[in-house]
């Protein structure tokens, strides 16, 4: 909207910008009282509140519908809060102006179900994207792509055309995407919806490796075999609300989340 | 904004593009060939128009029964005006010999009688004699008595005016014309891109880019569009040209001693930074209402 003229509501949100120590030993991401509603008499969202500390890694789980999904679009920004405040780094990213979204995005890594690779890219534009809209210089950009290849196991693989690759592939490609420029926070929207087991188990890893490196990640899933095989922490939206399950819950009783609580 | 990125990405997209784009340049370029050939008639127009309006003449047409003395001393008085150059008697002989020689009709133009072509006075004006002045000398030549009529060729320049006056309105209404097309066409295409690399934009707008980012390779490509379709309407009308000009100079040159010529060095300038400048509105206005994010 603005074009060249950019708007840069915090320092922190600038490319590049580490955060200072007293933001560290703040939680990351604070949902206060959150209200979404899509019909006016039923909210998919009623009263949410979570905080997410620095570092963590949250399983977000709900059936399908539970909104999983406008949760996490609530925090990149997709979507507006109707009620309640979303903090990101202690900043209210539901007053954040439509010119100022891009940079709250700089510090964010998405990743979706679908993947969201270009097929008629290759594998190091597809990676390298994220980068350039900073501005970066060529030459750091294409040693970037290479290390963030290498981390999700796709060393030397840059110049190989998208479309040839299979599922598994593809979302590494795009976990690469979204860890290149180092954000704070790692959103994954059911990464693994579309893959076999076994390659879920191995994209869940990477996302647990990418975890250990200090990244923030909020994974969302409704995939009960998968969060029962790991020990994270798990936040189950139930009728609109969160509910924190216990940690070292590896067995997943019946059907409904209701259950959880206890 | 970086213009190094938006560059880079404005060629892929041309590359990407390419079908869509050849068929919006060739279109846009037959507009302009269109607006092309209009401006090279109003250059000729106005070049012809300056060069007769500079070299001024006036035709005296004597009476047969005019007195030779009387012929001697108007030229006497003729040659020594300042803004006279020459001064040629032509004689009825002559003046039947040239019709017939330039007519070029038939036989029957030959038993014509002698009164139909009178003795005359051609008299040329020096260089930048104004059209007023010229008309003030011709009435004043008027009165003398072995002058039985003036031709100063004061209809003929207004109607050269008026065709000039045409000429210049139907530029100016192509023009806009022209501008209406491209914007349009390079509006549609543009619109046509942003759907077809859709997922592009939304995969860079989740990575955080501005909209500025998103928006400058698009803008981009409608200006290259507008100057490659100018470009290539100049080009087309420059071969045209060479192709031509020869053999019509030469009819050009038999009937009015003029050659023509091709468009000033600013008009083509004009033509292809307007068309860039077009085209890139064209696109900007288009990308500001599709890819509003
Ligand atoms: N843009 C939208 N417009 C209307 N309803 C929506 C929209 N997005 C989501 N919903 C509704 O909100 C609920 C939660 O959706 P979603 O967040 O996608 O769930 P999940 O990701 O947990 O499967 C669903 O009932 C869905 O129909
Ligand atoms: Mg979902």
């Amino acid at each position: 909207m603005q074009g060249t003229k950019v708007v840069r509501p915090f320092p922190f949100f600038r490319a590049g910008a580490r955060a200072s120590q007293p933001q560290l030993s703040k939680p990351i991401l604070v949902l206060e009282d959150v209200y979404k509603f899509f019909r006016p008499d039923q909210p998919t969202l009623r009263g949410v509140n979570l905080l997410v500390d620095r570092g963590e890694f949250v399983f977000i789980t709900g059936p399908s519908g539970a909104g999983k999904s406008t949760l996490l679009k609530l925090v990149y920004r997709e979507l507006t809060v109707d009620e309640g405040r979303v903090l990101f780094c202690g900043r209210d990213i539901g007053r954040l102006t439509d010119g100022s979204v891009p940079f709250l995005r700089r510090n964010l890594g998405i990743v979706f179900q679908d993947f969201r690779i270009i097929d008629h890219w290759t594998v190091f534009e597809n990676v390298a994207v994220a980068l350039e809209i900073l501005s970066i210089p060529q030459r750091l950009i294409r040693s970037r792509v290479a290390e963030a290849l290498e981390r999700v196991g796709l060393a030397g693989r840059g110049p190989e055309q998208t479309s040839n690759l299979s599922g598994g592939e593809k979302q590494r490609v795009a976990i690469a995407r979204a860890i290149v420029p180092e954000p704070a926070l790692i959103l994954a929207d059911e990464p693994t919806g579309n893959l076999d087991p076994h390659l879920a188990i191995d994209i869940l890893t990477l996302f647990e490796e990418i975890n250990a490196t200090g990244t923030t990640v909020l994974f969302a899933t409704h995939d009960h075999s998968l969060i029962s095989k790991r020990d994270h922490r798990l936040v189950a939206i139930d009728e609109g609300r969160v509910v924190e399950a216990q940690k070292g819950l590896k067995h997943w009783p019946g059907s409904g989340i209701h259950t959880l609580v206890g | 904004m970086d213009v190094k990125s938006a560059m880079t990405r404005a060629r892929r997209g041309l590359r990407e593009e390419r079908r869509l784009y050849v068929v919006a340049v060739t279109s846009l370029a037959v507009a302009f060939l269109c607006l092309g050939a209009t401006l090279l008639g109003v250059t000729n127009l106005d070049a012809a128009a300056t060069r007769w309006g500079h070299s001024g003449r006036i035709t005296l047409f004597l009476k047969d029964d005019a007195d030779p003395q009387d012929i001697a001393q108007l030229r006497v008085v003729l040659e020594g005006l300042g803004d006279v150059s020459e001064v040629t008697h032509v004689t009825p002989e002559q003046a039947r010999a040239s019709f017939l020689e330039e007519a070029d009709v038939g036989a029957d133009l030959g038993s014509l009688p002698s009164e139909v072509f009178p003795a005359s006075l051609e008299v040329t004006l020096v260089n930048g004699v104004t059209r007023e002045r010229s008309e003030s000398i011709a009435s004043r030549l008027g009165q003398f008595r072995a002058v039985s009529d003036v031709e100063s060729y004061r209809g003929w320049f207004e109607k050269l005016d008026h065709l000039l006056w045409g000429a210049r309105m139907l530029a100016a209404g192509l023009a806009l014309l022209v501008v209406f097309c491209v914007v349009a066409v390079i509006g549609n295409t543009i619109r046509l891109a942003v759907a077809r690399r859709r997922q592009e934009i939304e995969v860079m707008k989740l990575c955080g880019a501005t909209n500025g980012f998103v928006r400058g390779p698009f803008v981009l490509e409608g200006m290259f569009q507008g100057f490659a379709s100018a470009l290539l309407a100049v080009l087309a009308l420059l071969a045209g040209y060479l192709a031509l000009h020869e053999p019509v100079d030469s009819t050009l040159a038999a009937l009015t001693g003029s050659r023509i010529v091709f468009l000033s060095a600013w008009t083509m300038l004009a033509l292809l930074l307007g068309g860039a400048l077009i085209g890139a509105i064209g696109s900007a206005l288009s990308v500001r209402r599709y890819l509003s994010v």
